[in-house]
């Protein structure tokens, strides 16, 4: 098959932030009337190269050619009069206002100025809605449509003939459209983006679900840890040659995990949940294991390290410690059965960053440090000192945490867990967005927790350090375990198709 | 932290040294218990106000509690109570409003900003209901010597005043209360998810606020020699200045009492400097809304030029 000319390339994109590569040397090229299926993991990049697209962020280096002419997008507004529309999966539409009202936000007909031409604005939607082959009344207020009928009124906003630049689209990009989707909506927004193919727009599609990919998709290109790993005609690779593409083969890191004999069983669950996030979930956790917990985003993961922490409550099913039921109704009864959670997000959920290292550290055992209710600095510090020297925080203990970098930060929540007598960690992300030297400390100190007997449920959408620290692996998939590995067992490839819904 | 509050220190003193030099009645002994005793009330009410902006929060409603603390303390007094009891009954309803707000914020998940604004009006209301609109006056001398004895040179409402804020800065300061108070406001998810039990202090918080306008209530009933249900009018207004001016971040979680105690005088000097210089009063509200837009902006700009 022949390709007409591309609307747009992008060649060699390298976009780097403070500590990390998140794109090196990124193709794309994208051809009139066809969808482009963008896939990856977490993190490989899809998002970041989507943003240097639509003008959100700037590359560092490489070119953009847009009808062979090369552009540079430094803005959003450069993005938009070039015809490159973005539709994101939080959809950006205000749920009182009418469809035509939202279609035209901030761009609707005036009559006079300020004055808003209503008949112009209705007539103006019902043209562009009835283009796109949508059943959708223009006066219908938004928050009475459903789901998918508000995404395609979101399609309609970002193909709405602008007032300033270009007339048409060019380039549609679609994150996750049909993640909260059903299989009849799916259908009709597949229908939709048939009807925009045959007036020539290019997609980029971004999916996690492989099955859509063949339904929808022409072509695929495959990010891996910011890297571009192939791109190729959908009809030339299987479901299984895309899953090995996009997992992590080549990068066997060294992980230090020292497996101790598992002890006696620390943490039972049973047919826990949680309307609308977690379904019958059943694990356990005995001293001295490592339990890893896969999954996309959204799976559930930190959902259940909250339930699990006390944070939010479970509707159904039970949890048991040391064999002995339990029920929390506050993070204060998990902390009382000992169980420490390290947030996925440290400055939201973790720390109070105008406080001090040592008072960040002592929050959770104030209580006991203080006598008939004082509490003195002195007794913070003196808790806090020791944990401060040994997990090598480079702060004293008495500095504002704000002050501290990342790494720093996510050792100060640690130590509010050391302080005390947890024994059931739950690590939700540990070593997101620190150094490479702080992240090899920590798979240490988890070393050092389960050979004293702890035991660890660990979280991360890194699937090398996953796999290379945990002793088991359970995938959650749509709030659900979906498959268990021991680590022996588990491939990356296993793990990213059960964390993908492929069986 | 320690330099904001310097900050604002060097601005009562330099605001001291030109009334000085305009005037040579201020610098006078007399003058300057009269500034101390006459900044005493709303000095108190920024107190509770200062706990519950630190916690991020707000209340609006301390004006309203000061006039309803006051008019039950008229009434047991007049009913014949014995004083102790009269203080305890206005004690009492203080921290019961409070406690009221407290609750609706931590348990019904209201905004702090309408909770008292709703207990702004409630409680004023009840005043007046209670009272039928007219004051409550004549006290005994045994009673008003909380506003008009002595010890010493200091007038009774000094004394009372700084022996507020020293167990309230020890409570701020010294306390695992105190101590949550500050983590509250600075991150209130962190301090949960650290076991702390944030709706209860978070109720206790505006109950501090409520005690603090019913001990004010006592001293401007005294004051007065009469409890009127239209006092205490545009405290709340008082109180945030005093605290916001003082260096607490309206964002919670930054701030100390002293920095409070340095912006009610400085509020204080300011309306009697005005006063000194024959300023009308009219002219004195646009200068004193211009200094405490003035005190936070400078505020701001040290703060974005630090970093």
């Amino acid at each position: 098959m022949t390709s007409p000319p591309a609307v747009l390339e992008m060649r060699g994109i390298r976009k780097s932030f403070p500590g990390v590569v998140a794109l090196d040397g990124v193709d794309l090229t994208l051809y009139p009337g066809e969808v482009h299926v963008l896939l990856g993991e977490n993190g490989a990049g899809k998002s970041t190269l989507m943003k240097i697209l639509s003008g959100a962020y700037r590359k560092d280096a490489g070119e953009i050619r847009f009808h062979d002419r090369p552009v540079e997008i430094n803005t959003p507004r450069d993005a938009l009069a070039l015809g490159i529309r973005v539709i994101y999966q939080e959809l950006n539409l205000v749920p009182h206002l009418s469809v035509a009202e939202n279609i035209f936000l901030g761009e609707a007909p005036t009559s006079l100025p300020g004055v808003i031409d209503w008949r112009s604005l209705y007539a103006r939607a019902s043209k562009l809605l009835g283009d796109l082959g949508l059943a959708i009344e223009p006066r219908t207020p938004l928050d009475r449509l459903s789901l998918a009928h508000r995404q395609m009124v979101e399609i309609a906003k970002a193909l709405k003939p602008s007032a300033t630049g270009r007339d048409e689209a060019a380039v549609l990009v679609m994150d996750e459209p049909t993640s909260a989707l059903t299989s009849r909506e799916v259908d009709q927004l597949f229908a939709l983006i048939g009807r925009l193919l045959s007036r020539g727009v290019a997609i980029v599609y971004i999916t996690h679900r492989l099955d859509e990919v063949y339904r929808i998709g022409q072509r695929v290109t495959v990010l891996r840890d910011g890297r571009h790993i192939a791109t190729t005609m959908l009809a030339d690779v299987d479901v299984g040659e895309l899953v090995r593409l996009m997992a992590n083969r080549d990068i066997r890191e060294h992980f230090p995990r020292q497996r101790v004999a598992p002890g006696a069983e620390l943490l039972r669950v049973e047919g826990l949940g949680r309307a609308g996030v977690l379904r019958d979930i059943n694990l356990s956790l005995r001293a001295g294991e490592i339990v890893g917990i896969a999954g996309l985003l959204g799976a559930g993961r930190s959902e259940l390290a909250r339930v699990l922490a006390g944070a939010d409550r479970a509707d159904t099913g039970r949890m048991l410690i040391d064999g002995k039921a339990v029920s929390f109704r506050s993070p204060a009864g998990a902390i009382r059965s000992r169980i420490g959670l390290l947030p996925e997000d440290r400055k939201a959920d973790g720390l109070v960053a105008g406080l001090t290292v040592a008072r960040n550290i002592a929050l959770p055992h104030a209580r006991q440090l203080a006598r008939l209710g004082f509490l003195s600095s002195r007794s913070e510090v003196a808790l806090a000192e020791p944990i401060v020297k040994d997990l090598r925080v480079k702060a004293t203990a008495t500095q504002a945490v704000r002050l501290l970098s990342g790494g720093n930060q996510q050792k100060v929540v640690l130590g509010k867990w050391l302080a005390g007598d947890a024994r059931i960690f739950i690590f939700d992300e540990p070593t997101r967005g620190v150094d490479v030297g702080t992240k090899v400390e920590i798979y240490n100190l988890m070393n050092r927790l389960t050979a004293a007997g702890a035991g660890i449920i660990m979280i991360s959408s890194e699937l090398p350090e996953l796999l290379g620290m945990s002793d088991r692996v359970l995938v959650m998939h749509r709030g659900a375990i979906k498959a268990e590995f021991d680590a022996d067992a588990a491939s990356q490839e296993r793990v990213l198709s059960a964390a993908l819904g492929l069986d | 932290m320690r330099a904001r509050r310097f900050g604002t220190l060097i601005g009562l003193v330099a605001l001291g040294a030109v009334l000085a030099a305009l005037s040579p009645y201020f610098l006078t002994v007399s003058n300057l218990l009269n500034v101390a005793q006459q900044t005493s009330i709303n000095a108190i009410v920024a107190v509770g106000m200062t706990f519950v902006i630190l916690s991020a929060g707000i209340d609006l409603s301390v004006g309203s509690i000061v006039a309803l603390s006051g008019v039950v303390l008229g009434t047991l007094l007049q009913a014949g109570q014995a004083l102790p009891l009269a203080i305890a009954g206005s004690v009492a309803a203080g921290i019961a409003c409070g406690l009221f707000n407290g609750a609706l914020v931590s348990w019904g998940g209201l905004p702090p900003f309408i909770v008292t604004l709703g207990m702004m009006s409630v409680a004023r209301g009840a005043a007046l209901v209670f009272t039928e609109g007219r004051p409550i006056s004549g006290f005994s001398d045994s009673f008003r010597v909380l506003a008009t004895g002595s010890i010493g040179v200091a007038p009774a409402p000094v004394i009372v005043m700084v022996a507020v804020y020293l167990v309230a800065h020890i409570v701020l300061t010294r306390t695992t209360f105190g101590r949550y108070v500050y983590a509250i406001g600075g991150n209130e998810e962190a301090t949960r998810l650290s076991g702390v039990a944030v709706r209860v202090h978070k109720m206790a918080i505006y109950g501090v606020s409520g005690l603090m306008s019913a001990i004010a209530a006592i001293i401007l009933t005294a004051r007065l020699n009469s409890a009127q249900p239209i006092a205490g009018m545009m405290y709340e207004l008082d109180a945030i200045a005093a605290t916001v001016i003082g260096g607490t971040s309206l964002m919670g979680g930054e701030g100390s009492l002293g920095g409070t105690l340095v912006g009610a005088l400085i509020m204080g000097v300011l309306r009697n400097g005005l006063n000194l210089l024959g300023v009308s009063s009219f002219l004195q509200q646009i200068v004193i809304g211009a200094v405490i837009v003035g005190a936070v902006l400078v505020d701001t700009l040290l703060k974005r030029h630090r970093g």
